[in-house]
């Protein structure tokens, strides 16, 4: 059940890695930059480097439990 | 008394729902799909919340601890779950359809499906973090539930506990930078961690305070004029919740997938203490186990 349940995190954290790179790279085209001005191209790197970081803490949690370990102590 | 407010916020949703599908779907309304869709949602909505509150109602104040022959404490009641499951259902909706109406936008991508469906399905998630925050919040209320929140005069200690909980490195630079009193004592632990009575749950209840009110602006255009820039306000704000929820979401998921008594807590309503890690690491000599003392 553990990596049942793991896998599925691992497929949402892909989708949300998918969303970061897209935030983080769209931060940076001329098209937004027309369209939505500096203070959106700002909050998407910020956000997007944000999702990032969320993602590969997630993404790091689900292997270890896919590869039958990553339990920390009880709740802390 | 709260069973039969619960019936009558039940019957009055359900004849509302009704009423506003039978307009809808009469043939005689002059909008499209998308445009029918947004009044359809917005019309929906004092009624969501006032289901919620009904549903709220329901929740009676914990009994007594319940332990089960094999050790098992109850942690959560079984009206926390369903609740906690509906409201997970809502975000699993809202968040993906939400975020792809505002890349669609930027990227200029156009999906195989028609974009009302992308709005449909965010408003059928929408609807449903509506009912579930009015739920949980007259649940709360009406027990006087505040389990939840860091106690009046105890945020210093609770930060002491929670520099603890974090990795040591990371802890230091917290420390240092909120200027925590590492000589305090951090208090007996609960049944919840510092990490979740000091970070996770005032960012869930910003987060979702900050979609709820931004999205009820954004809805309310369809029933009384919004000025323009009010709009442009809620609408970015709605965004970065948007974007909040997200990274609240991994962080939750994260915290809760190292700790699977948690998440069985949370699907079963029952905690049971690992035997392997029966002796937890101690927030402090007198701390207590961490399983919970009762049920919410």
């Amino acid at each position: 059940m553990r990596r049942v349940v793991a896998i599925l995190a691992l497929l949402w954290g892909l989708f949300n890695l998918l969303a970061a790179y897209v935030m983080v790279t769209s931060a940076f085209l001329s098209k937004t930059s027309a369209k939505e001005g500096i203070l959106s191209q700002a909050s998407l790197l910020i956000g997007g480097l944000a999702i990032a970081y969320f993602t590969l803490a997630l993404l790091r949690q689900c292997v270890r439990m896919v590869r039958g370990s990553g339990l920390a102590a009880p709740p802390r | 008394m709260r069973a039969i407010l619960a019936v009558v916020g039940i019957v009055v949703a359900a004849a509302a729902g009704y009423v506003i599908l039978g307009q809808t779907s009469s043939g005689l309304q002059p909008w499209d799909s998308e445009l029918s869709d947004n009044f359809v949602f917005a019309r929906s909505i004092p009624f969501v919340l006032a289901l919620g509150v009904a549903v709220g109602f329901l929740r009676r104040r914990g009994p007594a601890p319940e332990r089960r022959a094999d050790g098992a404490v109850r942690r959560f009641s079984p009206w926390t779950v369903a609740m906690h499951a509906v409201l997970t259902v809502g975000i699993l909706l809202a968040l993906p359809t939400g975020a792809w109406q505002y890349f669609g936008g930027i990227l200029d991508v156009v999906a195989p499906v028609p974009l009302f469906w992308f709005y449909r399905i965010h408003y059928v998630g929408a609807a449903i973090v509506l009912f579930s925050v009015a739920a949980f919040l007259t649940a709360w209320w009406s027990t006087g539930e505040s389990s939840l929140l860091v106690p009046r005069g105890a945020w210093r200690a609770h930060l002491r506990g929670l520099v603890d909980e974090l990795p040591p490195a990371f802890g230091k630079r917290v420390a240092r930078f909120l200027k925590v009193d590492m000589r305090l004592r951090p208090p007996a632990r609960g049944r919840f961690s510092f990490y979740e009575l000091v970070v996770s749950f005032p960012s869930w209840a910003f987060v979702l305070g900050l979609i709820t009110l931004t999205g009820l602006v954004k809805a309310m255009r369809y029933a009384a004029p919004v000025p323009g820039p009010v709009l442009y306000v809620a609408s970015t704000l709605h965004v970065a919740a948007m974007v909040l929820i997200g990274a609240k979401v991994l962080d939750h998921l994260r915290y809760t997938l190292a700790r699977w008594p948690l998440m069985v807590a949370m699907a079963t309503g029952w905690w049971k203490e690992p035997a392997a890690a029966a002796a937890p690491r101690p927030t402090s000599p007198s701390a207590p186990s961490p399983a919970p003392a009762g049920g919410d």
